[in-house]
């Protein structure tokens, strides 16, 4: 059935021997509610309501800096498309594309990299001093450089594969349970449905959580450079 | 959930049940019909913005699906047609049962509890958050137009007291009317007065000059009158004189 266990990821939609898979990214954006009217509608006002929070949320954690004033834009848009992204993705026959480390690295590196080479560039003297902490002993202080200095470049990676890895370990193990489901005795699908609805259970907040570390944690490192 | 494929004609013909509020036109459904319309209202009419969602059966199957299986199969038609093809899918195994299936069960079951039981509070409060965003439109609208109000009655006043202005022109008008009058009459008295006294002057000098002329002329007359007196006539007149008064003393 499944010559290796992660086949069940691979993009298989075909048209043409071009993969439609990753249609699914842009799949959110037809989601999200559009206005007809001045009066939202319901699904509207949810809408609306979920990225006031958002904005506000994140609103708190850039700070005062008039540089960073406008930046909330880019992390909320950033959230709710990894959010669309992970809730879709746990439908039925629906491609979870941020279960691919092509994508969220394809999202993680260019932040990190702007935000470093932004910072580094023009902020030297600030970058440099706080890759000690404050209220490191003296004596420790040849190591936290060291320290910082490695989880400082780990960060890129440990942004993607988080995301990647929450949601193919959630898929993986929902997927496995799935397939035993053919060759079961009718007796056990109870059980192995209740089961499942616990795993998905799990997995609807994981995937909501997900999406939301990764803005906060984008927008924490956004807020460092300055 | 399926709405969106809800037949055209059926959408847009929709009876207005319970619409609440901004039709386009202005409120209480009267259609203001201008001399130059713009837009033919009966055959394209503005749409309106519905107040609750389109009806659905079991959830997400639109009603309108059913109503087009209707006329020709009746009320099972719509089921019979899902059921035969979903066992036709399986069974020819065009569907394939596998993992995703069993995902997509106990999904459903979820979504289905999950509905059930959270719905109708959800529901509630997003009403009650589109109702703050409808009434602070309503509230702006009818603050606007009861201000405009008082501003109309506020330049209604202003230009009464404008009107009562004219009167205070007219009144001021009058006085100083009456002011000339007053100054021409005081200057008519004093020409008046002097040309009397001219002209008493003259009727003095007339007077004396009569005056003095009758003096001239009775002392002429008297001194004529004593230079004709004889001696003679003078010496009868004093005899007379003295009989008489010797007539009158005997008296």
């Amino acid at each position: 059935m499944m010559s290796n266990l992660f086949s069940v990821f691979d993009p298989s939609t075909n048209m043409f021997n071009t993969s439609m898979n990753w249609l699914s990214t842009m799949l959110g954006l037809l989601i999200i509610p559009t206005m007809m009217w001045m009066i939202p509608s319901r699904n509207n006002a949810a809408w609306n309501k979920t990225m006031k929070k958002m904005h506000e949320e994140l609103k708190t954690l850039l700070g005062t800096k008039k540089i960073n004033n406008g930046s909330t834009l880019m992390f909320t848009s950033l959230f709710s498309m990894i959010l669309m992204n992970n809730t879709l993705g746990l439908f039925p026959y629906i491609f979870t594309s941020t279960s691919h480390l092509t994508l969220t690295l394809t999202m993680a590196l260019p932040l990190w990299t702007s935000f470093m080479m932004f910072g580094w560039i023009n902020n030297t003297k600030h970058m440099l001093t706080h890759l000690v902490p404050q209220g490191t002993p003296p004596i420790l202080m040849p190591f936290m450089v060291c320290i910082e200095t490695i989880s400082n470049i780990i960060r890129p990676g440990t942004l993607a594969i988080r995301l990647t890895a929450n949601m193919i370990a959630g898929h993986l193990l929902m997927t496995l349970l799935g397939e035993n489901g053919s060759s079961m005795a009718y007796s056990m699908i109870s059980i192995l449905i209740i089961t499942q609805i616990a795993l998905l259970t799990l997995e609807t907040a994981v995937a909501i959580i997900q999406s939301y570390v990764f803005a906060v944690l984008s927008t924490l490192y956004s807020s460092e450079i300055n | 959930m399926l709405s969106r494929f809800a037949f055209r004609s059926v959408q847009y013909s929709r009876p207005l049940m319970g619409v609440r509020c901004s039709q386009t036109v202005a409120a209480s459904g009267e259609r203001a019909v201008t001399a130059s319309e713009e837009r033919d209202e009966v055959r394209f009419p503005r749409p309106v913005r519905a107040e609750f969602p389109d009806k659905v059966r079991h959830g997400f199957i639109p009603e309108e699906w059913f109503q087009f299986f209707y006329k020709k199969t009746g009320v099972t038609g719509p089921y019979t047609f899902g059921v035969g093809l979903a066992t036709y899918f399986i069974s020819k195994e065009i569907y394939v049962l596998e993992h995703e299936f069993y995902n997509g069960i106990s999904l459903f079951i979820m979504a289905v509890f999950a509905v059930k039981k959270f719905g109708p509070k959800v529901a509630a409060y997003l009403d009650k958050e589109v109702d703050e965003v409808a009434n602070s439109w309503k509230h702006e609208r009818e603050d606007e137009i009861t201000s405009l109000g008082d501003t109309v009655v506020a330049e209604k006043k202003e230009q009464w007291r404008a009107e009562g202005q004219k009167d205070l022109f007219a009144a001021k008008r009058e006085n100083v009317a009456l002011q000339l009058e007053a100054a021409y009459r005081e200057r008519l008295t004093i020409a008046f007065n002097e040309v009397k006294r001219r002209l008493d002057y003259q009727v003095e000098r007339q007077n004396i000059d009569r005056r003095i002329a009758h003096k001239h002329m009775v002392t002429w007359v008297i001194q004529n009158v004593l230079k004709s007196i004889s001696p003679q006539q003078e010496k009868e007149s004093l005899a007379k004189c003295i009989v008489d008064l010797r007539g009158l003393a005997k008296a």
